[in-house]
């Protein structure tokens, strides 16, 4: 089954200077090591570290239309950091491979089947 | 007739609609099965069922559930694998001649996983793996049925889509996996334990967290929890007929009549509790707080034969909880024997020291503290703060006769 891991974390708390941060360094690198398990378990599907959410634009659909915002969709406490696409036997194993994920300081991973082809199972 | 069916099916029902359900990962799936297989044999049966009625609603349950599954990978448009000749005689004989796989403890994992919501763990595991129904189950927890159903299907999808493996975990994932199991049988326990009378919808609940935890106790010989919460559950429930005098008040513990405590019930208690003893003792583990709780019950149950508790012996278990877990409740718990032990100060100073306010039975346990030592007037006060907490009707009965003794020590001329 596929599975998506989505990463959270205090984006503010944890890197106060975005990309320049010490943090930021160290966690890119646990994610390559991560990345690099993943693909040598045969479970890396796809995946994707994302820039600080200050960087984003939302889009807001409405029966009106669609327009433009600067801003993520929410303001929360914690921000979607990156994703990771896994192809594990079950919930159990997703589950596994969360609790190996890198994070900072702390953060939440949620785990969430994907919606598959057909599957050949 | 309708009765003893009845009766076959509620007992039937656990173990085949695990059996199914393992089967065919789908709890839906295995549930109408067993229903359709339960409606055929009462068609067919007549005055006879069968000898082995559990085997007959299995292999009939599983076969309508094929069924199922062939049309409707059907309708989906996939190739049907080719469909199953139909059975024979022979087959049929045979296949009730296999015994049902016992997938009760797969389906206990897959119901109590920490994945699935705490709320629904409970009424997942009495539905399926008790077979009680949505009626019954929202009748003992007091929740409207159709808020009920709503959680079992949102449950049972999640099952379903969120890949949720039909496994037993291995032992070194059981430690986190069991105590989600055990505490959802203990959650269901005191829903059954609240209701002192034994008379409600609870009591059933009651005869099903003996059965579960006789079950898991079976299948989980070697871990010293499980057999600790088997015994637990026992010396609870073996006080029942204790703990309420004639007009409904609620007896504490330490005033019920021992000789109609259930032995029957006492005895089993005493050798789960001495299987989990001899458990940690071989795997030179520290006893976790199950086995400690069940060692305070043990100790207490010792009072029906030597006619004293012994409370020096469970202030020691306390202070080893403690050490577990420093927790206000295990510390409310202990300031009570500590007022047996060294008297009702050291009690109310020892309770003072962790207050618990709003928790009804730190307020109970002051209010008697300060009635002992002749602080009436206070003792009042906190009677009626616990009154205030919404107690059951055996125990507002309780306390308000205690809050009564009060005011007359305060005004007997008022009386």
């Amino acid at each position: 089954m596929q599975y998506a891991l989505l990463i959270y974390e205090p984006e503010s708390e944890v890197y106060p200077a975005g990309e320049a941060d010490e943090a930021w360094h160290a966690i890119v690198a646990a994610h390559m090591a991560f990345g690099g398990d993943l693909a040598q378990s045969g479970a890396m599907r796809s995946g994707a570290g994302l820039k600080s959410a200050s960087l984003a634009t939302t889009i807001r659909v409405t029966p009106e239309g669609r327009t433009v915002h600067d801003g993520p969709f929410a303001e929360t406490r914690e921000q979607l950091g990156g994703l990771y696409v896994i192809d594990v036997p079950d919930l159990d194993a997703a589950i596994a491979w969360a609790k190996k994920l890198p994070i900072a300081k702390t953060g939440s991973i949620e785990i969430r089947p994907t919606l598959g082809m057909p599957e050949d199972a | 007739m309708r009765a003893l069916l009845d009766r076959t099916f509620r007992e039937a029902g656990g173990r085949v609609i695990a059996a199914l359900a393992a089967s065919f990962h789908d709890l839906d799936l295995a549930e109408e099965a067993f229903a359709e297989a339960c409606a055929r044999a009462s068609e067919r049966w007549g005055s006879a069922p069968p000898v082995d009625p559990s085997a007959w609603l299995y292999a009939v349950g599983r076969r309508w559930a094929l069924d199922r599954l062939r049309r409707r990978v059907t309708a989906a448009g996939y190739r049907p694998e080719a469909p199953a000749p139909p059975l024979t005689p022979e087959d049929q004989a045979m296949s009730l001649d296999d015994p049902i796989p016992d997938e009760r403890l797969r389906l206990i994992f897959v119901c109590c996983h920490p994945a699935m919501n705490a709320e629904a763990r409970v009424a997942l595991t009495l539905r399926t793996v008790c077979g009680l129904t949505t009626n019954q189950i929202a009748a003992a927890f007091l929740t409207p049925e159709p808020t009920l159903a709503q959680r079992l299907v949102r449950a049972k999808r999640k099952i379903a889509q969120a890949g949720m493996p039909f496994e037993v975990p291995g032992p070194d994932r059981w430690p986190e996996r069991m105590d989600a199991i055990l505490s959802t049988l203990e959650i269901a326990y005191a829903q059954a334990h609240a209701d002192a009378a034994g008379l409600g919808p609870n009591a059933d609940l009651a005869v099903e967290v003996l059965g579960l935890t006789a079950l898991l106790a079976r299948l989980v010989p070697e871990d010293a929890e499980v057999q600790a919460l088997a015994a637990t559950v026992r010396f609870t429930e073996a006080r029942r007929p204790a703990r309420l005098a004639t007009d409904g008040t609620m007896i504490p513990l330490t005033l019920q009549d021992t000789t109609l405590w259930d032995t029957g019930l006492i005895t089993e208690a005493e050798r789960y509790l001495a299987r989990s003893a001899a458990l940690c003792q071989t795997s030179r583990t520290r006893p976790g707080p199950r086995a400690l709780q069940a060692a305070i019950h043990g100790a207490h149950a010792g009072r029906r034969k030597t006619g004293v508790t012994p409370w020096a012996a469970i202030i020691g278990i306390y202070n080893a909880l403690l050490g577990l877990r420093d927790d206000p409740v295990i510390r409310t718990n202990r300031a009570v024997a500590l007022a047996e032990v060294e008297g009702p100060e050291s009690g109310l100073a020892a309770l003072d020291v962790t207050p618990v306010p709003g928790w009804l039975p730190w307020h109970a346990a002051r209010a008697d503290f300060l009635g002992r030592i002749g602080r009436d007037a206070e003792a009042l006060h906190e009677f009626e703060a616990a009154l205030a907490l919404g107690p059951s009707a055996a125990e507002q009965r309780y306390l308000a006769a205690c809050g009564d003794s009060c005011r007359m020590r305060l005004s007997p001329s008022s009386a």
